[in-house]
C-alpha cells in the first residue's frame, strides 16, 4: 500500500467529515427530503406517503381527474386503460396524459413490471377492488391509497383534500372545495328546497339500462328531486346500483325521468326517445308530461367538474321556479375553466354527448 | 302395482297441465303495481271476449298484456325447453348426470350471444350465434368422449372442459368489449325475464315451440336409443340421425331460451329426475311431463324472483340455490339411479 496516497485519502475523507459536522442543511431547506406525510384512505388504512411525490401512477379515472385539477397533472408517469381508450372527457381536459404510458388492463390490474420501470412514489387505486391495493403495495413497496367519492358529495370534498395534502396541495385543495361548496349554497339560495314531500320524485335509468339505476344520487337530492329508488337497497351499499323490473318503475309512476347521457350517442341502447316511445311506459306521468331528460350520471364514478354541472343543470330541471340561469353549456364551461384551466372543454364535451340537444327545461 | 302406477301417471299427468295454468293465475296477479284479483279477471275477459260496456281498455291492462304476460309466457316456454331438453340428453347419452349446463350447452350459447351483443349490436337478435354455438359446444363434448360418452364420469369431464373452453372465450368477448357494451353483457349475464319483450317472444316463442314439441313426438325413440347403440340399429332405427336431431333440438331449444334470458342452469337436471322418481323412466312420459313440470318451476321460480324484493333477484341465483343441492344428493345417489 502506498502511504502517500493513504494519507492523501485519509485527509480528504476527513475535510468531508468535518464539512458535513460545520455545515448541517438548515431544516427546509432546499434538497431536504420532506417528513412523509399519513393519511386515512377509503379502506380506513393509515397509510405514509413520502413527504414530496413526483412520481404517481393512478389506477382510478376519478383520481387521476382530481390530481389533474389540482395542477398536478404532469406528475402523472402512468395511466389506467379506460383513461387512455375510452374516455371522451380526459383528452380534453389533459391531452398531454394521452402520451403517458399504460400500466393497467381492462379489469384495472396494474401492470407490475410496468410499475417497477416507472418506480412511482405512490400508487393510486380504487377502493372497490378486493384487496387490490394492499397486494400491490406488498409487490412493489410503494406506498398505495385507495380513494373514491362512492358517489358522494362528502367523500369527493375529502377526496380532494386528502389528494391535496399527499401532492402538497393543499391551497389549491380548499379553492376547489370552495367551489364546489359555493355552487351547491348558490343553488340553495335561488330557490329554497321544497319539503321532501313536495320534491318531483326521479327515476334514473343509468349503465344503459331501463331497469338498473343508483339507490342513491346525491345531485339529484342537491337539486331539489327525490329519488324514487332511495330505500331500495341498504343505505350500506352507497350509490350502488339496484335492477328493479318495469312494473315497480310503473308503480312507482316518477315524475321525471333521468336517462344517463354519459355516452355518445350512438352507444346508447337506452335514450329519451326509447322511453318516450315504450309502450309499457305510455301511462307513467313522466312521459305523459315530456319530462324525460337525459342527465351525465357515473362515468368510471365522478368527474368533479361535471358533477357539479350535472347538479346545477339538475336543479333546472326540477325546481321549474328557479330562475333561469345562463345554460348548461355556458355554465359548464364556466365551471370546466375553474377546475381544469381549459378554455371551452365542456362545449368540446358536449358536441361529442349531444348535450346541446338536451331539454333545460 | 301396475293399476297404482297408471294412476299416478294419471294424476301427474294432469298436474302437468293444471300447475303450470294455476301458477299462471297466480303470476298474473303478483306483481309491483297492486292490481285487485277481480280486475285481473274482468282485464283479461275483455281481452278474450272484446265488447263488454264500451268503456275501453282498464289502466291495468299495459301491466297485464305489455308487461306481466310476455314474462309468463316466456318463463312457461324456457323452462319447459330446458326440461325437455335435459331429458332428452340424458336419455340420449344413458347418463343422469347430464343437462345442458354440464354439456357446455349454456356456456356455449352465452358466449354465441355475447358475441352477437357486442360486435353485431342490438340491432342484430343473437338466437342464430346463440344456437350455432350450444351445438358447436355439445359436439365438442361428444367428440372429446368419443365411443366412452355413456360413461358418467367422461362426459362430465368433457362438458367441464368444454364449458371452461366458452367461459374463457366469454370472458374474452368481455376484454375486447368496449365498456358501452359491456355493461349491457353483465347485466344479461346474471340472467333475468324482466327484459322480455313482445318483439323478442315473436322469435322465441316459435323456436323454443317447434324444438320442444318435436323432441316430445320423439319419445319413444329416445326410449329406444337409451337402450344403447346396437339395440337400436337393430330395432331398426336410424341412431346416427335420431342422435344428430336430438341433439341439435336440444340445443335449439336451449339456445333460443339463453339468447333472450341469459344463463338459467339447474332446470335441465332438477325436473327430468323428479319426473322420473314420480313415474319411473320411461320416455313417452318422463319428456311430456318434464315440459309441464319445467315451465312450472321457472314460472315459479320467476314469481318469487319479481315478488320477494323491490328489486329484482336474478332468477339464475334462485335455481341455483334449489338446483345445487339438489346435484350434490344426486352425485351421492347416482350409484342407484337408473334410466
Amino acid at each position: 500500500m502506498n502511504p502517500a496516497r493513504t494519507a492523501r485519502t485519509a485527509a480528504l475523507l476527513a475535510w468531508i467529515a468535518l464539512a458535513v459536522l460545520r455545515f448541517p442543511a438548515p431544516v427546509g431547506a432546499a434538497g431536504q427530503v420532506p417528513a412523509p406525510t399519513t393519511v386515512v384512505d377509503s379502506l380506513n388504512r393509515s397509510v405514509s406517503v413520502p413527504g414530496k411525490i413526483g412520481r404517481i401512477i393512478s389506477l382510478e379515472p376519478e383520481i387521476t381527474r382530481i390530481i389533474v385539477a389540482l395542477g398536478a397533472g404532469d406528475r402523472l408517469v402512468g395511466i389506467d386503460y379506460f383513461l387512455k381508450h375510452h374516455d371522451h372527457l380526459f383528452p380534453l381536459v389533459f391531452p398531454e396524459g394521452l402520451k403517458l404510458p399504460l400500466v393497467s388492463n381492462q379489469a384495472q390490474d396494474l401492470s407490475l413490471e410496468e410499475a417497477v420501470r416507472l418506480h412511482p412514489d405512490v400508487v393510486f387505486a380504487s377502493p372497490s377492488e378486493f384487496r387490490m391495493a394492499e397486494s400491490i403495495e406488498r409487490k412493489l413497496a410503494v406506498p398505495v391509497v385507495a380513494l373514491a367519492s362512492m358517489g358522494r358529495f362528502a367523500g369527493l370534498i375529502g377526496e380532494i383534500e386528502t389528494l391535496g395534502r399527499i401532492l402538497g396541495r393543499e391551497e389549491r385543495a380548499a379553492e376547489l372545495v370552495a367551489f364546489f361548496q359555493e355552487r351547491l349554497r348558490a343553488l340553495d339560495r335561488s330557490a329554497s328546497p321544497d319539503p321532501p314531500g313536495e320534491r318531483p320524485s326521479v327515476y334514473l335509468a343509468f349503465w344503459n339500462s331501463l331497469v338498473r339505476t343508483p339507490v342513491s344520487y346525491e345531485p339529484v337530492d342537491a337539486a331539489g328531486g327525490r329519488n324514487a329508488a332511495s330505500g331500495v337497497l341498504p343505505e350500506y351499499l352507497g350509490a350502488a346500483g339496484a335492477t328493479i323490473s318495469i312494473e315497480t318503475l310503473i308503480a312507482w309512476d316518477p315524475e321525471v325521468i333521468l336517462v344517463q347521457g354519459n355516452y355518445p350517442p350512438e352507444e346508447r341502447r337506452v335514450s329519451v326517445g326509447t322511453v318516450l316511445r315504450d309502450p309499457r311506459l305510455a301511462s307513467l306521468r313522466a312521459v305523459r308530461s315530456g319530462r324525460v331528460h337525459y342527465t351525465f350520471g357515473f362515468w368510471y364514478w365522478w368527474d368533479p367538474a361535471l358533477v357539479l354541472v350535472e347538479t346545477v343543470y339538475l336543479s333546472g330541471l326540477l325546481r321549474p321556479g328557479a330562475p333561469a340561469g345562463p345554460g348548461l353549456v355556458a355554465t359548464g364551461d364556466v365551471i370546466f375553466k375553474e377546475f381544469y384551466g381549459v378554455e371551452g372543454a365542456f362545449s368540446a364535451l358536449c358536441r361529442i354527448l349531444d348535450c346541446h340537444e338536451w331539454t333545460a327545461r | 302395482m301396475s293399476g297404482r302406477r297408471d294412476k299416478r301417471t294419471t294424476v301427474l299427468s294432469v298436474l302437468a297441465v293444471v300447475l303450470p295454468l294455476a301458477l299462471s293465475l297466480v303470476a298474473l296477479n303478483v306483481g309491483a303495481y297492486r292490481i285487485p284479483p277481480q280486475a285481473v279477471f274482468t282485464t283479461v275477459a275483455e281481452a278474450v271476449f272484446p265488447g263488454g260496456d264500451g268503456s275501453g281498455p282498464s289502466p291495468y291492462a299495459d301491466i297485464l298484456f305489455r308487461v306481466r304476460l310476455p314474462r309468463l309466457l316466456l318463463a312457461l316456454f324456457a323452462g319447459a325447453a330446458l326440461a325437455v331438453s335435459g331429458a332428452s340428453l340424458q336419455a340420449l347419452f344413458r347418463n343422469p348426470l347430464v343437462f345442458e349446463f354440464s354439456l357446455g350447452i349454456s356456456n356455449g350459447a352465452a358466449f354465441g350471444a355475447a358475441l352477437s351483443l357486442v360486435f353485431l349490436g342490438r340491432g342484430f337478435p343473437p338466437q342464430p350465434a346463440a344456437f350455432v354455438f350450444a351445438l358447436l359446444a355439445v359436439l365438442l363434448v361428444v367428440a372429446i368422449a368419443g365411443r366412452s360418452a355413456s360413461q358418467v364420469v367422461t362426459i362430465l369431464l368433457a362438458g367441464v372442459i368444454v364449458s371452461a373452453l366458452f367461459q374463457a372465450l366469454l370472458s374474452l368477448v368481455e376484454v375486447f368489449a368496449n365498456p358501452y357494451a359491456l355493461q349491457s353483457l353483465v347485466f344479461w349475464l346474471m340472467g333475468s325475464l324482466g327484459q322480455a319483450t313482445w318483439k323478442d317472444l315473436a322469435v322465441t316463442l316459435p323456436v323454443i315451440g317447434a324444438g320442444v314439441t318435436v323432441l316430445i313426438l320423439m319419445r319413444w325413440r329416445l326410449n329406444v336409443l337409451s337402450l344403447g347403440e346396437e339395440e337400436a340399429r337393430s330395432l331398426g332405427l336410424d341412431t346416427t340421425r335420431d342422435k344428430i336431431a336430438v341433439i341439435a333440438l336440444a340445443a335449439l331449444v336451449t339456445a333460443g331460451a339463453t339468447a333472450v334470458m341469459g344463463v338459467v342452469s339447474w332446470v335441465g337436471l332438477i325436473v327430468p329426475h323428479l319426473v322420473r322418481m314420480a313415474v319411473g323412466a320411461d320416455n313417452r312420459k318422463v319428456v311430456p311431463l318434464s315440459a309441464g313440470y319445467g315451465a312450472a318451476l321457472l314460472l315459479l321460480a320467476d314469481t318469487i324472483a319479481r315478488g320477494a324484493a323491490p328489486f329484482e333477484i336474478p332468477v339464475g341465483i334462485l335455481t341455483s340455490v334449489v338446483g345445487i343441492p339438489f346435484f350434490i344428493v344426486l352425485l351421492k345417489k347416482s350409484g342407484r339411479i337408473w334410466l
